[in-house]
């Protein structure tokens, strides 16, 4: 009960955002600018920051009726001017092969230029605005989406809210597209939105919707805490930098990043939502009230301090001294098998073992699987260890393509052997040649253990 | 019914007791939807319909609450379905709303003739202005489905039936309209009481549900 009174006076709500930031620190001219994605493009390009190239506008009927589809490219966005939450934008990825008019869009549908017409006269009537005044439709081009990101988005592109007051980045979180969400990353529609330390832009806790708490992608065994943000200097100094240019005391950036062009301006937001904290399961007003009323001369002060503040520092402290990385008892972690084969699974850091072993499925799905198949074949029911001699066992194990080693194995059942292999493993972007046993977990919580003998260039921080 | 001497002084200009109720009792409904919005968190379609909608179930008396909310809940469920309907024809926004409305209006009317056929005229007996009241919401209920979708529209529409219901059984509490007539300033109260509402940062009651996993942290 304490414990709930002191957090509700952390959490920041619908009433105070209005009254105490978004009246008195966004003003019209503001909030003009953070509305009117055109004018807002020119000012935030003019001021040097990146944002998606402007391809074309279509002010009028006249216009439309005028317009040369041919110009348009391979790929494009189409957007309202003055849109909110995602709505009335329509992305094609390419061309129809053999047609002129007609583009495809993610979902495989078919967009020709009569339903193009059709959404941008809903534009131009003002079916998308703010008010449902008559606005203007623009084209720009089509952000791609980055690898790292391809296994957590459904068709469409994550980006990254970052909360800036006073020139501080004070919270921010990655918004993932979903199935649920239609492509979309807007939190309201049912996009994930995962929780940012803000100091190392790691990922840490996820939200669905507006308040269900997750953990994995749904239905998937794929983490969604301790994904690496790239780029993430270069998005803070974005987000800072863009509440210089907008005027804004207190705003929401969206910022994705294209596969070529890293880090690009999305959007501003001058009301930005409040779900961003059940997503850093923090509160949003305690870290307000702790920057309030500081003298911030410029953005790498700004960003230093938001870091310092609202990440967690003292990992990388101790990572500098020891020139150890510190890891969690859980990690993400990839292996990479025969013909660079690559799968991202959680691992138990089990610094009780010796060594590492994967799951039987996981060595086939590797590329092993003609050698597991081989070494069962020959154990056939035997129980090596002790029938055979070492020699013996030697000869029995020979030829078998990829076995690099044996290893017994004790369990309830007795004794058995196992085949090793060599892979590599990617820890916390650190990568271990590895010998790895190939054993059957199914049934057990993790498919891979990590053992001390490629724990060395590690510290394990079991609160993590 | 004892009335003040404000109130005896008012009737004695000719204005009736009954408008005069209405008129001094309208901003205890605005600032109950107020309250709602800025204590409890809950939005309704704005200001504006909740109360509209109160006067309009007051309007149908005395079968006011059941005939009422039957309009209601048809009006928005017709809403959905013509919207549904229209959605493949992609025509612009007014033209749809006036489709809309037309068919709701055709509705109204068979719903009026059928009650007339089953000898229930106690709908048809009502004044046509709560019943084109009700009509109009619809285009608030249309407005929302497009720019947040049909759930949120839903939600919307729940609500503002809850916070009308609310005020319709203050409002139609004897009671209370004596306290009022008897005591026409006590509603100057509402203006100090909404410059508090105005002022009030707290959190929402919903949205300590909402944030209760954050909440609940240690």
């Amino acid at each position: 009960m304490f414990a709930l009174l002191k957090n509700s006076r952390e959490l920041l709500g619908m009433n105070e955002r209005n009254l105490t930031y978004v009246r008195p620190l966004n003003k019209r001219r503001g909030r003009e600018f953070a509305d009117n994605k055109l004018i807002a493009k020119r000012l935030l390009r003019k001021n040097g920051l990146p944002v998606p190239a402007l391809i074309t506008r279509i002010r009028t009927h006249a216009e439309l009726e005028n317009f040369n589809w041919e110009t348009l490219p391979e790929s494009f966005a189409l957007k309202p001017n003055r849109g909110f939450g995602g709505e009335g934008i329509l992305i094609v990825y390419g061309r129809k092969r053999n047609r002129t008019d007609a583009w495809v869009k993610a979902s495989g549908s078919i967009v020709t230029t009569e339903d193009l017409k059709a959404h941008i006269r809903n534009i131009l009537d003002g079916s998308f605005s703010l008010t449902n005044t008559p606005d203007i439709a623009f084209f720009e081009e089509r952000l791609k989406l980055l690898k790292l990101f391809k296994p957590y988005a459904y068709r469409g592109i994550p980006d990254i809210r970052v909360i800036v007051f006073n020139r501080v980045p004070v919270m921010a979180m990655l918004r993932l597209p979903t199935r649920d969400s239609d492509g979309k990353a807007n939190l309201q529609q049912g996009a994930i939105g995962t929780g940012i330390d803000l100091a190392t832009g790691t990922t840490t806790s996820a939200v669905v919707g507006k308040s269900h708490i997750i953990e994995y992608v749904p239905k998937t065994r794929l983490a969604l805490s301790g994904i690496r943000i790239p780029y993430w200097n270069e998005i803070l100094r974005i987000a800072v930098e863009s509440q210089a240019v907008s005027g804004l005391g207190f705003l929401g950036a969206d910022i994705a990043i294209d596969r070529d062009r890293g880090p690009v301006l999305l959007e501003l937001n001058a009301r930005p939502g409040l779900s961003i904290q059940i997503a850093n399961l923090s509160g949003l007003k305690s870290r307000l009230n702790r920057v309030k009323g500081l003298k911030v001369k410029t953005t790498e002060r700004g960003i230093l301090l938001g870091k310092n503040l609202f990440g967690g520092e003292i990992e990388e402290e101790i990572e500098e001294l020891s020139g150890k990385r510190v890891i969690g008892s859980i990690e993400k972690v990839k292996l990479i098998g025969k013909d660079g084969k690559e799968i991202i699974v959680d691992a138990k850091i089990d610094t009780g073992a010796d060594s590492t072993s994967i799951d039987t499925e996981l060595a086939r799905e590797l590329g092993f699987g003609d050698a597991i198949r081989l070494f069962e074949d020959r154990i056939a029911g035997k129980d090596v260890l002790n029938e055979l001699s070492k020699s013996e066992r030697e000869t029995l194990f020979s030829g078998i393509p990829d076995l690099t080693d044996t290893i017994p194995v004790k369990s309830s059942h007795g004794t058995s052997y196992r085949p090793m292999f060599r892979i590599d493993l990617s820890i916390d972007q650190v990568i271990i040649p590895a010998k790895v046993s190939a054993i059957d977990r199914t049934g057990l919580e993790y498919p891979v253990i990590i053992g001390r003998k490629n724990l060395r260039k590690f510290l394990v921080d079991v609160s993590k | 019914m004892e009335y003040s001497p404000i109130t005896q002084f008012i009737v004695d200009q000719n204005v009736p007791a009954q408008t005069m109720a209405l008129l001094l009792l309208l901003p205890v409904v605005a600032t109950l939807a107020s309250f709602f919005r800025q204590v409890v968190g809950i939005k309704a379609f704005g200001i504006y319909t909740p109360s509209i909608i109160t006067f309009a179930l007051l309007a149908f008396n005395p079968n006011g609450l059941k005939y009422g909310i039957a309009v209601f809940t048809s009006v928005i469920f017709i809403g959905m379905v013509t919207r549904y309907i229209l959605r493949r024809f992609r025509l612009l926004y007014l033209p749809r709303v006036a489709i809309t409305l037309s068919v709701i209006s055709f509705a109204m009317l068979g719903i009026l003739i059928l009650g007339g056929s089953f000898n229930r005229t106690g709908l048809a007996g009502v004044s046509i202005f709560p019943l084109l009241i009700m009509i109009t919401i619809t285009e608030k209920f249309v407005a929302v489905q497009i720019e947040k979708g049909t759930r949120a529209a839903l939600i919307l529409a729940i609500e503002t039936l809850g916070i009308s219901l609310v005020g319709y059984f203050l409002i139609s509490w004897p009671s209370f309209i004596s306290f009022i007539l008897a005591y026409p300033w006590t509603v100057l109260f509402t203006i100090p009481l909404n410059v508090l509402l105005g002022k009030w940062t707290g959190l929402r009651l919903t949205e300590y549900l909402r944030f209760a996993r954050v909440l609940s942290q240690k």
